[in-house]
């Protein structure tokens, strides 16, 4: 009873996992990205004024300044600006004279990426990611059989598109730091998958007779508590990053956050759900039973 | 007992295995002490620079101006030996790092020679510790504080020259055989201009068929590195692939060369110069506050001329402007390039203005020494060219006249040029000219500056956060697995101690603050070898094993699962490494030194204490 309980929630499941990943591609695909200073070029500012001082303040002597819209966020600590505008000849003015009329002023840090090294390092990243995937790719058809494998990389797929998403919804930077976190997302939103698949396997290869999803209900249930525990711990620590790491680190958390969740998730639903429909069996792993036990 | 001695001892690790595991922790637990202290920023006073203080003084004279000290300490010289450059300096360690520029120029006002005076930063380790030869973690920039700049070298001006000499070559050649009818251009319609040069043939040329060979045989004898292709009416000369690259990697390494003498008269002795990628330079400059000091010294890629000066309006002559935006006309191609400058150094001269004395090589001096007896009495103009980038990211020169003098006298290869503005100025272009000429210019493409108190402040962020994630995890464990939490825990506590040891013993490895951030994600996925482990000691117990049993089989077939897993986050990690830039290579540095440290201590350290402890417990239904 409860094992049917169990395979009919992971087929909801899956459906789910795939109508929002199609909701998420249509989000990427409207909103597209907020990408960070790395990858788009131009200045990036951080100032300390006095607490009292609005962007309503900042704005028009920025403006005025550098001759162009420059974008004043207000950064995590009261008083605290981020300043973002593109670097063109005016973008020599000094900072801390523009706003001498506010107060005192202290620049805490100034980056300048020139609109190549950008372009190259948006060019890097996305290769990273391609190699990153191919390599894993490689490494998981060599390691099990393909129907088991492609559950995985769905999910792989699922969980990076997730996270992606909701850095196209909420418009939070996309930037280097954050693109890290997606290629960390990469290795472990596997680590679950994995660990499951190992199971399976192992089920297939000492209970040929098995139907299955009786099978994938098992190993689930098998590597349930740990995949709890695991995720439990790393969710923790990121969360623990999430509150103390401070800006420039919040991205970074976030990301990691929602892939940690969506990635086990996924390896439980759509991870194991997608090689029953591709019609895995015990018969995919006979061979291996002859040649492994003596 | 016979089944157990042909086999091997269940849950037993031999004596070595202990003392294996026990030295590498504490060789580790030393290693990652360092860190712990952290460094103190110091002034180190060279043995040259004259400093006529004793330390007492010295203290007193930095306390009157607010500054204290931690400790001055003054390396004796050792055996007489007077002439050893470490004997005799003096390091000023201060309590508060962001005081360090500003004890940079209170003490260069004490001493006679202010370049010897260098920024470093000292362990602030007992000094057993830093005898037994272990020393912190480098920190990132992003943690220090500091200038970060990325350069571009800019190859293509080489090509161009290359290009431009052979042209001239080829020209020569051609009225040197009477082969007329032929035209030797740069094909300026490629993008690359200068890679390519067209000879063209007219009709009378065309027809005589030997000219091609002529050419051919000149271009093999004398230019092998040139590649000769047949076009429609003549032919077309390209650099080849090989020597193009060769040329860039020269250009290249001369340019670090000479950024590596630059930053070295800017004093900082932990700067970074290094290559990234095909054509670029990157330095980092921890503790320097000020981006612009250091980059009037980086950024312009100056070069000096010397030219005869025309009359004005004259024809036959290029206009420059000087300082004031008056136009100076000059001759076309400069008496002497800067690269003939050997040595340059700032004065003051005679008459209490600046001068730059200059010291040129035996050709440079040949050359000045020939046209100033032919001229003179007549002025000489200075010029200096300086490679900036516009707004589309073009390299693009500025030219411009620096002085006018008259020549007194024949001049040799020591001369001196005056009216390079104030003492400091005529310091700035001695430097540069010091510092070599450039052949391709170099432009700034990336910086990034970091305040000493947000790098301290991300510092105190990121070891907040791994504090926190490490005592959640800690007493989750403790928790969840009572009776072999606590193996777990020692596990992730000597992985932590490993992972801080490697960190400071791997040459080049620096902690960013994404590095923490993978500490972090490190503590949480370590504690995951020792659960699947648990995981499956409990199913084993389950299907009626005894404890010792369920232990050894549940460590042998947790393995391949737990390599499994950790191999694809190692593979995103090392894709990392090698594909990002600094602060992500310390992000992918931290994972994947966490990964296999986790796997030590996971299997490895976990399981010497289990076989210790639990090893020959013979009981069955132990709850874990």
């Amino acid at each position: 009873m409860k094992n049917i309980n169990l395979t009919k929630w992971r087929y909801i499941s899956s459906a789910i996992s795939i109508f929002l990943m199609l909701a998420s591609l249509t989000i990427i695909g409207m909103k597209g990205f907020n990408w960070g200073l790395d990858f788009t070029g131009g200045v990036v500012t951080e100032v300390q004024l006095d607490k009292r001082i609005t962007s309503s303040e900042l704005q028009p002597l920025l403006n005025a300044a550098y001759q162009q819209e420059v974008t004043v966020i207000s950064a995590s600590e009261p008083g605290r600006w981020v300043l973002r505008y593109a670097d063109t000849a005016q973008s020599n003015v000094d900072i801390a004279q523009t706003l001498a009329p506010l107060g005192e002023v202290q620049v805490l840090n100034t980056s300048i990426v020139g609109p190549q090294v950008g372009k190259e390092l948006a060019e890097q990243g996305g290769l990273a990611l391609l190699v990153a995937m191919l390599c894993i790719l490689g490494y998981l058809s060599y390691r099990f059989e393909w129907r088991l494998a492609s559950g995985a990389i769905f999910a792989l797929v699922h969980d990076v598109i997730f996270v992606l998403a909701f850095f196209s919804l909420t418009q939070m930077e996309f930037n280097l730091t954050v693109l890290a976190a997606v290629l960390a997302i990469l290795g472990y939103s596997l680590n679950d998958s994995i660990i499951i698949a190992d199971r399976i396997r192992e089920l297939l290869i000492a209970k040929p007779k098995l139907a299955i999803q009786e099978t994938n209900n098992q190993a689930i249930v098998a590597t349930f508590s740990r995949t709890m525990v695991t995720s439990g711990t790393t969710l923790m620590t990121v969360g623990a990053l999430w509150i103390m790491g401070g800006g420039p680190l919040e991205g970074f958390s976030i990301a990691m956050f929602i892939g940690i969740l969506t990635g086990t998730f996924s390896s439980i639903s759509v991870g194991t759900s997608l090689p029953e429909f591709l019609g895995l069996n015990s018969e995919h792993y006979k061979v291996q039973v002859i040649t492994d036990t003596p | 007992m016979d089944k157990i001695q042909s086999k091997k001892l269940l849950n037993h690790y031999s004596a070595w295995k202990y003392i294996v595991l026990i030295v590498t922790i504490i060789v580790m637990l030393f290693s990652a002490l360092p860190t712990w202290y952290g460094e103190d920023a110091a002034v180190q006073v060279g043995a040259k620079a004259g400093l006529n203080l004793t330390p007492i003084e010295l203290r007193d004279k930095l306390m009157a101006q607010g500054v204290e000290v931690k400790r001055i300490e003054v390396k004796h010289a050792q055996h007489g030996s007077a002439n050893n450059s470490e004997d005799g300096q003096t390091l000023i360690v201060l309590n508060d790092d962001s005081e360090q520029t500003l004890v940079k120029t209170l003490v260069s006002s004490m001493v006679s020679e202010p370049k010897e005076l260098t920024l470093a930063l000292v362990s602030a380790a007992p000094s057993w510790l830093q005898n037994m030869g272990f020393e912190p973690i480098k920190l990132g920039l992003d943690l220090r504080g500091g200038v970060q700049f990325l350069l571009d070298v800019d190859v293509q001006p080489v090509y161009q020259a290359q290009a431009d000499a052979l042209v001239e070559s080829l020209r020569q050649f051609l009225r040197e055989q009477q082969i007329r009818g032929a035209s030797v251009r740069i094909d300026s319609t490629r993008d690359d201009a200068g890679l390519q040069i067209a000879i063209a043939f007219n009709d009378a040329a065309q027809s005589t068929n030997n000219t091609r060979s002529t050419i051919r045989q000149f271009m093999q004898q004398s230019y092998p590195t040139w590649q000769l292709t047949n076009a429609d009416n003549g032919l077309v000369v390209k650099l080849a692939q090989e020597e193009q690259i060769k040329l860039r990697n020269l250009t290249v390494q001369q340019n670090l060369q000479i950024m590596r003498s630059r930053i070295e008269e800017l004093g900082i002795t932990e700067a970074l110069v290094q290559r990234q990628g095909e054509h670029r330079i990157r330095i980092e400059l921890p503790g320097v506050q000020d981006p612009a000091a250091a980059k009037n010294v980086i950024g312009a890629t100056a070069s000096l001329a010397f030219f005869e000066v025309k009359e004005s309006g004259s024809v036959n002559a290029q206009v420059l402007k000087d300082k004031s935006g008056n136009p100076v006309y000059v001759a076309r191609t400069p008496v002497l390039g800067g690269d003939h400058i050997v040595d340059a150094r700032a004065n003051i001269g005679e008459m209490g203005m600046a001068e730059v004395n200059i010291h040129l090589d035996r050709i440079g001096g040949q050359k000045m020494s020939e046209f100033s007896r032919a001229n003179i009495g007549k002025p000489m103009a200075t010029s200096y060219s300086e490679y900036s980038r516009d707004e589309q990211g073009k390299a693009k020169q500025t030219q411009e006249i620096i002085s006018v003098a008259t020549i007194q006298s024949q001049l040799g290869d020591r001369f001196r040029i005056t009216g390079a503005g104030t003492y400091q100025e005529a310091q700035q272009l001695a430097l540069l000219l010091r510092a070599g000429s450039m052949t391709a210019p170099v432009t700034i493409v990336e910086e990034r500056t970091i305040g000493p108190t947000l790098g301290a402040e991300n510092i105190q962020n990121g070891f907040a956060a791994l504090g926190l994630g490490m005592g959640i995890t800690l007493l989750f464990m403790a928790l969840w697995y009572r009776r072999l939490g606590w193996v777990a825990n020692v596990a992730l506590i000597a992985n932590m101690v490993i992972l801080f040891g490697l960190l400071a013993l791997i040459p080049g490895a620096v902690l960013t603050l994404p590095g923490i951030a993978g500490l972090v994600l490190t503590v949480g996925m370590a504690v995951d070898t020792n659960v699947l482990i648990f995981e499956r000691i409990k199913d084993k117990l389950k299907e009626g094993r005894s404890f010792a049993m369920a232990i050894d089989t549940g460590f042998d077939s947790a393995f391949s699962t737990i390599f499994d897993a950790n191999f694809t986050t190692m593979i995103t990690a090392v894709v990392l490494y090698s594909i990002g830039n600094g602060p992500i290579q310390g992000f992918a540095l931290t994972l994947g030194l966490g990964l296999l440290t986790s796997m030590f201590t996971g299997i490895f350290a976990s399981r010497a204490l289990i076989n210790l402890v639990y090893g020959r417990d013979a009981r069955r239904h132990v709850r874990v």
